[in-house]
């Protein structure tokens, strides 16, 4: 079928910038997995994996309205020097991304494509219970000190 | 542990090249999904699937070489617009992979970093397998004629 005006290239920006997560969350999850903390290396590659559902099922949308998904761009992948830079950097990518998909969804239902609506609503939810966990974590650390909130992560 | 010199750049090379691969076969896998082939759809996400594994070991590794893994640089994606198309892509992505673990094989020997040279060496397997995976579907397409060929892709095997 084909897109609604503007639908393909929201849905592209969608992509690129879930990719871009896919990269962060499998750099940031063996990060951690080395600095020995088990639990939140098991949290990032969970996240990695939600994402890479949400890559996919933003491909096959694309196709099904007839585009072309771009696979070849990503956006800047952060790294640092500790897990408070890990989080401050994917906590930034996720509210640009929950940023973008608002808009999308404001766009498609303006153009009428509820479908592609729908899958974007879908989305959202499961990027802001994404920012909800990184404010979590940075709350804690705040509240208990960096050292007692990494004694945690040692272990699932 | 530190690296021996160069493995580190070398590692970073090859997981460019995976980087590339995952999404190249990701997206390949779902063209041949929005076209109909269901096995083909399936055979190609489960090598996806395998680059990212393979993706997950090099990092793991680097970090452990106490160096830093590069995940924001890509080669190009190379889409192929039909399916022999893909097959012609795919296999270039895969033997330019091959020179590069064999490249890296003989560095690490050399080197004398025998852990990474096992590790690349088991990547080597596993792209070989890729290689003869694709050629044998080309050979398919060539004695049976890709559209018989195509038709047996619209079911899943088993």
């Amino acid at each position: 079928m084909k897109a609604k005006e503007g639908v393909l290239d929201l849905l592209y920006k969608v992509v690129t910038l879930e990719l871009t997560a896919v990269h962060h969350y499998l750099l940031h999850a063996s990060m951690c997995d080395n600095w020995g903390y088990e639990r939140l290396h098991h949290e990032y590659h969970e996240r990695m994996t939600e994402e890479t559902t949400h890559v996919s099922k933003v491909i096959d949308h694309v196709l099904y309205l007839e585009g072309e998904p771009d696979v070849q761009k990503i956006g800047a992948v952060s790294s640092g020097q500790g897990v408070e830079d890990l989080f401050n950097a994917d906590l930034k990518l996720e509210q640009e991304d929950v940023k973008l998909l608002r808009d999308a969804i404001a766009h498609c239902a303006k153009v009428g494509d509820f479908a592609t609506r729908h899958l974007l609503e879908e989305m959202v939810v499961d990027s802001e219970e994404h920012v909800d966990w990184f404010e979590t974590q940075l709350r804690t650390i705040k509240q208990v000190g960096v050292e007692n909130y990494l004694g945690e992560q040692i272990k699932k | 542990m530190k690296a021996k010199e160069g493995v580190v750049n070398l590692l970073n090379k090859i997981l460019t090249a995976d980087l590339t691969a995952i999404n190249q076969y990701f997206v390949h896998a779902k063209m041949c999904e929005n076209w109909g082939y269901e096995r083909l759809h399936h055979k190609v996400r489960e090598r996806s699937i395998d680059e990212m594994k393979d993706a997950d070991e090099l990092i793991d590794h680097i970090l452990y070489l106490e160096g830093v893994p590069n995940v924001q640089r890509m080669n190009t994606v190379q889409v192929g617009e039909n399916v022999p198309e893909q097959f012609k892509a795919d296999l270039k992505a895969e033997q330019e992979m091959l020179t590069l673990l064999n490249e890296g094989v003989v560095h690490c020997t050399k080197a004398g970093d025998f852990t990474t040279r096992h590790m690349l060496e088991d990547m080597t397997k596993d792209v070989d397998a890729h290689i003869d995976w694709i050629e044998t579907q080309q050979e398919l397409i060539e004695q049976v004629g890709l559209e018989n060929y195509l038709s047996e892709q619209i079911h899943k095997e088993g």
